[in-house]
């Protein structure tokens, strides 16, 4: 198994992550990707000590968590791996870390953004980077909870928000 | 007098303001703020904006309350308060909680 879930969530490690999607996918890691949450190590230790404490937790640069991801010990978990924006997701992606899909799990409303659904907001380079991702050929689909409605997120809702913006 | 806020989910905070307002009458330095629809850095962001209110009123420092470690009402509290040693964020809230801080502050 690998990465049983990649998920962009503006909210990175809360409980929707370490209670909701952690007791449907019993992960052995998670990964937060961030280069500018790793930076700071204080920053990390208050993310990690959110996760409880069966679950092994990596704070780490998308660089760093490219190559673990694509590592041997990688295969032999299984993995969360997390990005507070798409653009983050889509440079983790084409820096080669292995993803099954794309789970759009919270983007929430903001300066400039507007609401796809309930719980996504995106701007113009949230768009471009979830295009990014539908390129590298990640499936899309937005979902806030395990048994929560999925929604695919294809070309077209992009191309749809986009006229909106 | 030590200011406080309440973060919660939903409405809890909220609720848990007013009712402690039932019992003791209208309180003072007592606040209740949601995450619901927040990013963290919004969140963060607010609770920030509640410390220098404070701060600008002469207070030094302040509770932070929040309803569930490891939740993002927990990780904003944190990331705002900082190292500041007259910050102090307690988890886990609820009346009882509530009620005895504000008969004992």
């Amino acid at each position: 198994m690998a990465v049983v879930l990649a998920r962009i969530d503006d909210r990175l490690i809360h409980g929707q992550v370490t209670v909701g999607w952690s007791e449907r996918l019993r992960p052995d890691r998670i990964i937060l990707a961030s280069n500018e949450i790793a930076a700071d190590p204080w920053q990390s230790r208050v993310y990690a000590s959110s996760v409880p404490p069966a679950i092994a937790v990596s704070v780490v640069s998308l660089a760093r968590a490219a190559v673990a991801l694509r590592g041997p010990e990688a295969a032999a978990e299984r993995t969360i791996v997390l990005t507070g924006t798409a653009a983050e997701m889509s440079d983790l992606a084409h820096l080669g870390a292995p993803l099954p899909g794309v789970n759009l799990g919270g983007l929430h409303f903001g300066a400039g953004k507007l609401e796809m659904l309930p719980f996504v907001f995106v701007d113009r380079r949230d768009l471009e980077a979830l295009r990014r991702l539908l390129a590298a050929g990640l499936a899309l689909t937005a979902q806030q909870v395990p048994g929560g409605r999925e929604h695919a997120i294809g070309a077209q809702q992009i191309d749809e928000m986009e006229r909106r913006l | 007098m030590i200011r406080a806020l309440v973060i919660t989910h939903g409405n809890i905070g909220a609720e848990l303001v007013r009712v402690t307002g039932l019992i003791l009458g209208p309180v003072e330095g007592l606040e209740a703020r949601s995450n619901s629809g927040r990013s963290l850095a919004d969140l963060r962001a607010a609770v920030s904006e509640w410390l220098v209110e404070g701060a600008a009123a002469g207070a030094t420092g302040g509770i932070v309350f929040v309803d569930d470690y490891g939740g993002s009402c927990a990780t904003a509290a944190q990331l705002a308060c900082g190292h500041e040693p007259r910050r102090a964020i307690v988890s886990g809230v609820n009346l009882a909680m509530l009620l005895g801080f504000l008969t004992w502050r």
